[in-house]
């Protein structure tokens, strides 16, 4: 039992995800991981957690701390040592918290790497507290305050040098008074800062769109007013400076250029780890706040007003310039210590001419505008915005759920033998329409919890721009189908893979220009985002015309660690789809030969719990194409229904690859119990699902029943049916509280009865045990 | 704090008094707080649900929610009775993890709503080993008949629920 907390493997899976999310300098990510180790330690664990676990994270959080401390070098190379330990701590509990000294002597190893000497023999036996970090004797709460308050300094820090002038600072919080209302403008304020930066990255297209420009500043005018009504004086002060700024691009005063937009995104960051600040303050109580210096800003918002009169007149900046040039003058990385928000422009103190070279626009150039689908549906959205209501998750819920039983009740009356026997043609025209007005309203119930999957893409549009910069490479994000509908709570889980596999895409898939010019190829790489409906799936893909996957290499690598035998003939598509394994994450970076293959065992993880799947097709020198398919929604499977005696499960479609009468010639035992049924030459062991689920069946033999062949986190088995009665779209429901290792969930069927869906991670458990 | 007092001068059944549904288990009565009580409902086909204890009869589909159904006979070591006519189901809410969940009680037959006074409970007996009698709030005499109140926090309660999830 867990009693609330999350299980071990799902924190650790969490943790590796997010080790792979850090980029230096990004402390927002460290201060997550340090969220997700602090629910390890010992005393805030659960009580099944391993003690070496425990110790392990108490180690662990030692080191995070000197990261956010700065006693350790913030470097890519640190976070690799610091995955390997995850990928460590996920060994050992995998070994249920019996690591052999190897692992553990690893562990120790990576965080000496790191820095920070540990004794392997104090993770075993002993106290906790035998390693020279000094991390782990303060309690966790105060540890955790003082990497809050050394977070907030350092980030204010930074900003000191850069912008000069003191103004702006204020001590105490005074805008407790009324959280409610705090509470509400936090969530907006997220909402008006994310609509800020889309129409900014948007602006780049077409810097005189003045449409663009009003949106803008709208959200801009919005949070300069709530905040000054909640006296958040330092967010009203920053909000009203570029309020001002924008008001003279509105009126003409002054051209919308690369400066203007530097610092509206710039500032766009700003406030949004300035309102992130006050979320924290909002939880965890005001001891930690600290307020931020934002004179820099102002002083640069001032001067480029003043000198607004000289800017580049606005077709300058509006010429489309496909080369990018992340090599000429990058104030980000000039003026920026680790902290991002806080960097300040110089460029306005430059002579104007100088100003179209720092354009960052050039930089990812989104999308040509001749290739523009999500351009145009873009910009319909952006329009939209005004037109829509915020409705509470369980009420939508409560009313998909009142549409299915009115569709299961409706086709129950018209199967009503009495009912069906009426010839009345009136009645006849009647239900027809009845069921059309039903299935309308059906399907409207279900588009109300789909949102398009823009808000996501817009971000990776950022993401590719820092990319590119950062690495000095030149990269086209072209994006398409950005309108395709997602299921609003698969949106947040499928960010971070994507992230992760765009990252991938930039980092290690596309080269820099020279060599990239060496294979003939055009200096700027581009990277296609797509997203589209296909048969009851959600497709996106990611791909980049870059280097591909050396199967080679990955054929060694496979061998090197075990995963196939050196006789074994893999295609190229199954020799690729390999570093979706767990013996390709982290443990060596198969980076430095291919290019390829850091964390992808995550990714699928994160794609499989959306019951999605993830697949890579790649030719060597010429890219890669990642292909996610996710349902549609997650409140709906497709599945075929089975009948075992006289019970009925779904099994999830997805999973399965072929159902079959088993012929006497291909099934064996082993020690007359293990049975096997050869399929397609490959052994695949029998389950019984009567056995399992103690349900009397049709048939015992297998011969005369019916089995289908499954996959599972790359395990097939056949599970043994008594019969195939058909495929269905179903709704998940929860058992209402029931928790059974096999069983996903319920549906109600056709019938209005209850059918289990399996869960089949869980039945292949069971027969294991 | 005047309630308290109150109530303490009311005896041991002060809090306990309220209106009760009752409904029948063999030759016994028992009695559920009506507070508790969602809905009560025909026998309806229950689903079976694998790697439960024999008292927990399934799932069944109460309007497009899927809850789960015991059977008190059972859960409380009695015969098993075949359904009949007479034979209902009493959706109860409780506490859950989270959030209240609804269980269905499978009950022999349901009898009427009384309002129980303070003065008719009696605390439950003392039947040798508590595990018997945990389940009982206190025992109600009224009209010279004796009704077993239940906790249906501790019958149908979620620790109850996922102590065989853990198997």
């Amino acid at each position: 039992m867990t009693n609330g907390h999350k299980p071990l493997s799902d924190l650790l899976d969490e943790m590796a995800l997010k080790i792979l999310m850090i980029e230096p300098g990004d402390l927002s990510i460290v201060g997550e991981l340090l969220d997700l180790i602090e629910q390890l330690l010992p005393g805030r664990a659960a009580a099944d957690t391993p003690v070496v676990i425990q110790r392990m994270a108490v180690a662990f959080k030692g080191a995070l701390e000197k990261f956010i401390m700065g006693e350790l070098a913030d470097s890519a190379e640190n976070y690799e040592y610091l995955g390997q330990c995850i990928t460590e701590m996920q060994e050992s509990a995998r070994k249920e918290g019996h690591p052999g000294e190897n692992i553990l002597a690893q562990f120790c190893d990576n965080m000496k790497k790191i820095g920070l000497a540990v004794d392997p023999s104090s993770l075993v036996g002993g106290t906790a507290a035998a390693f020279a970090g000094k991390g782990e004797e303060k309690d966790g709460l105060k540890a955790e305050e003082e990497c809050l308050v050394a977070a907030s300094s350092l980030a204010s820090a930074s900003a000191q040098p850069s912008g000069g002038g003191g103004a702006g600072q204020e001590a105490i919080p005074d805008f407790l008074q009324d959280t409610d209302l705090l509470a509400g403008f936090i969530e907006e304020a997220f909402e008006h800062l994310e609509s800020i930066e889309v129409n900014v990255l948007e602006l780049e297209q077409s810097p005189d769109d003045m449409e663009i420009i009003n949106n803008i500043f709208r959200p801009f005018h919005t949070i300069k007013g709530v905040s000054g009504f909640l006296n958040l004086k330092t967010i009203n002060r920053l909000a009203h400076a570029t309020e001002n700024l924008l008001d003279d691009v509105r009126n003409g005063k002054r051209p919308m250029d690369s400066a203007v937009i530097d610092i509206v995104l710039t500032v766009g960051d700003a406030l949004k780890s300035m309102v992130e600040d006050i979320k924290d303050v909002l939880q965890n109580g005001p001891a930690n706040y600290k307020d931020t210096d934002i004179s820099g800003f102002l002083v640069n918002i001032t001067r480029l007003q003043e000198g607004g009169a000289e800017a580049p007149p606005v077709e300058q900046i509006s010429a489309p310039e496909p080369v990018s040039r992340p090599e000429v003058f990058d104030p980000e990385e000039e003026a920026e210590p680790p902290a991002v928000e806080e960097e300040a422009p110089v460029a306005p103190s430059r002579p104007a001419t100088a100003r179209g070279g720092v354009q960052p626009a050039s930089v990812p150039r989104v999308e040509p505008p001749a290739s523009s689908a999500a351009r145009v549906s873009a910009d319909s959205g952006s329009k939209k915005i005004g037109a829509s209501i915020k409705v509470d998750v369980e009420k939508l819920d409560a009313l998909v759920n009142a549409v299915g039983e009115l569709v299961i009740m409706q086709s129950l009356v018209r199967q009503n033998k009495l009912v069906s026997r009426i010839a009345d043609p009136k009645l006849t025209k009647d239900f027809s329409q009845l069921t059309r007005i039903t299935s309308e309203l059906q399907r409207t119930a279900m588009s109300m919890r789909m949102v398009p999957i823009k808000q996501t893409f817009d971000k990776m549009i950022r993401l590719v721009r820092d990319l590119s910069k950062k690495s000095g490479k030149k990269v086209d994000l072209i994006m398409e189908g950005a309108d395709t509908e997602i299921d609003r709570n698969m949106v947040d889980s499928i960010y971070d893979p994507l992230v992760h596999m765009m990252r991938n895409s930039v980092d290690h898939g596309i080269s820099p220009p020279a060599d990239r010019a060496q294979f003939g190829k055009p200096e700027t790489g581009t990277v296609h985002l797509r997203a589209y409906q296909k048969g009851g799936s959600m497709m996106i893909e990611i791909e980049d015309d870059g280097q591909g996957l050396n199967t080679t290499k990955i054929r060694q690598k496979a061998i090197e660690r075990g995963l196939i035998s050196e006789s074994e003939a893999l295609s190229d598509y199954e020799l690729n789809n390999l570093i979706f394994l767990p013996g390709f994450s982290t443990a060596e970076k198969i980076t430095d030969v291919s290019g390829r293959g850091v964390g992808m065992d995550v990714v699928k993880k994160a794609v499989e719990k959306l019951r999605g799947k993830v697949e890579v097709q790649s030719q060597s020198g010429k890219g890669s194409l990642f292909v996610i398919r996710l349902p549609l929604t997650l409140a709906i499977i497709d599945g075929i229904i089975v009948r075992v005696g006289s019970e009925r499960y779904i099994i999830p479609t997805i999973a399965i690859q072929e159902s079959m009468h088993p012929e006497e010639k291909n099934y064996s035992t082993v020690h007359g119990r293990g049975e096997n049924l050869l399929v397609r030459g490959d052994l695949v062991p029998i389950i019984r699902l009567y056995e399992i689920f103690g349900v009397a069946p049709t048939y015992t033999d297998p011969c005369d029943a019916i089995v289908v062949v499954v996959e599972n986190e790359g395990r097939r088995r056949a599970l043994m049916v008594d019969e195939l009665l058909g495929k269905e779209e179903v709704v998940i429901k929860n058992l209402g509280g029931l928790d059974v290792p096999g069983v996903a969930g319920g549906t109600i069927l056709g019938d209005g009865r209850v059918g289990l869906i399996l869960d089949l991670a869980g039945v292949m458990a069971s027969k294991a045990d | 704090m005047e309630a308290a007092s109150v109530a303490q001068n009311l005896g041991p059944g002060a809090e306990l008094a309220g209106k009760y549904l009752t409904f029948s288990l063999g030759n016994e009565d028992y009695g559920v707080g009506i507070l508790s009580v969602r809905e009560i409902i025909g026998v309806m086909e229950i689903t079976a649900v694998p790697h439960t204890p024999a008292y927990i009869k399934g799932v069944i589909n109460l309007r497009g929610k899927v809850i789960p159904v015991l059977d008190l006979r059972l859960k409380f070591n009695m015969n098993h009775k075949e359904y009949d006519e007479r034979t209902c189901i009493i959706v109860v809410e409780v506490q859950g993890q989270s959030a209240p969940v609804q269980v269905g009680m499978v009950v022999d037959s349901v009898s009427e709503v009384l309002n129980i006074a303070a003065a008719e409970i009696e605390p439950p007996p003392s039947l040798g080993s508590s595990s018997e009698t945990e389940n009982i709030l206190g025992m109600a005499k009224v009209k010279g008949e004796v009704k077993i109140l239940l906790d249906v926090d501790r019958v149908v309660g979620e620790g109850l629920l996922q102590q065989f999830a853990a198997q």
